[in-house]
């Protein structure tokens, strides 16, 4: 099951998010939470220890590679299994949630 | 962010499906995601349905973005409900644009509290708010009917 949550800011979503998903670990699934907010917060709500956020490394871009098939070059294709992703870059927090991080923008301007 | 939200949606779609499994994404605030299509590879959407009407026409939108994409399960869920006239509202606007309303989460200013204590909400005790979430994802995993 993939679940998305979605609404305008300010509106709950990520508490939703990061309580709904250790919820459904406590129900006996794996977990796997991808905050794709560019100002990401969701490691709060997950409950992951202030001291680890810091060293949460984005998921790159890399993970994409040109889609062989199109000849343009514009178009992307994922380049790795998604599995591989969660083990190198997925953060293991509460209840066993893997966070990915996706969308952080450090810089003004960036991206 | 071109290129974040573009490997949000591969990222979805290289998930493999099984029963054990469940990926919970938090999406950008707004609409931007959505128009980008980065939700197109998931099968619930759940839109946030707060009682106040900018709130509510934003979900909207999200709501028909994400039947667009043809995303199988779309479903609002009212939050930060503080009494009858707040439900009713949610209800009623919901009701009116034929969204579904699988939960009502109602206000909890423990979510506030334990923001400044920086604590996960799940931690605070006997909250209405968490055992809502907590129906929400019964409902989730039950089966259709």
């Amino acid at each position: 099951m993939r679940i998305a949550i979605a609404g305008k800011g300010g509106t709950g979503k990520t508490t939703i998010a990061g309580t709904l998903a250790r919820l459904l670990a406590r129900r006996g699934r794996q977990v796997w939470a991808i905050d794709a907010d560019s100002n990401p917060n969701l490691a709060v709500t997950l409950g992951v220890p202030r001291e680890a956020h810091a060293g949460l490394t984005p998921v790159p871009r890399s993970i994409l590679r040109d889609d062989p098939a199109d000849d343009s070059g514009k178009r992307k294709i994922l380049g790795v299994n998604a599995s591989d992703v969660v083990d190198r870059y997925g953060y293991r927090g509460p209840d066993g949630v893997r966070l990915l991080l996706m969308g952080r923008v450090d810089h003004a301007g960036a991206g | 962010m071109c290129g974040a939200h573009a490997a949000v949606r591969h990222l979805i779609g290289g998930i493999l499906e099984d029963d054990r499994h469940v990926t919970v994404v938090d999406m950008e605030a707004g609409l931007e995601h959505l128009s980008r299509a980065t939700g197109r590879h998931v099968d619930t959407l759940l839109v946030t349905l707060e009682p106040y009407y900018k709130a509510l026409e934003t979900s909207r939108r999200c709501v028909l973005l994400g039947q667009e994409l043809g995303i199988p399960r779309v479903v609002g869920i009212g939050n930060k409900i503080r009494d009858e006239v707040d439900a009713a509202a949610v209800r009623q606007f919901a009701a009116s644009h034929g969204i579904p309303v699988v939960a009502e989460i109602p206000f909890d200013d423990a979510v506030r509290r334990s923001d400044l204590a920086d604590a996960p909400f799940i931690d605070v005790p006997d909250s209405t708010a968490v055992r809502e979430i907590d129906r929400l994802a019964g409902w989730l995993l039950a089966p259709p009917p």
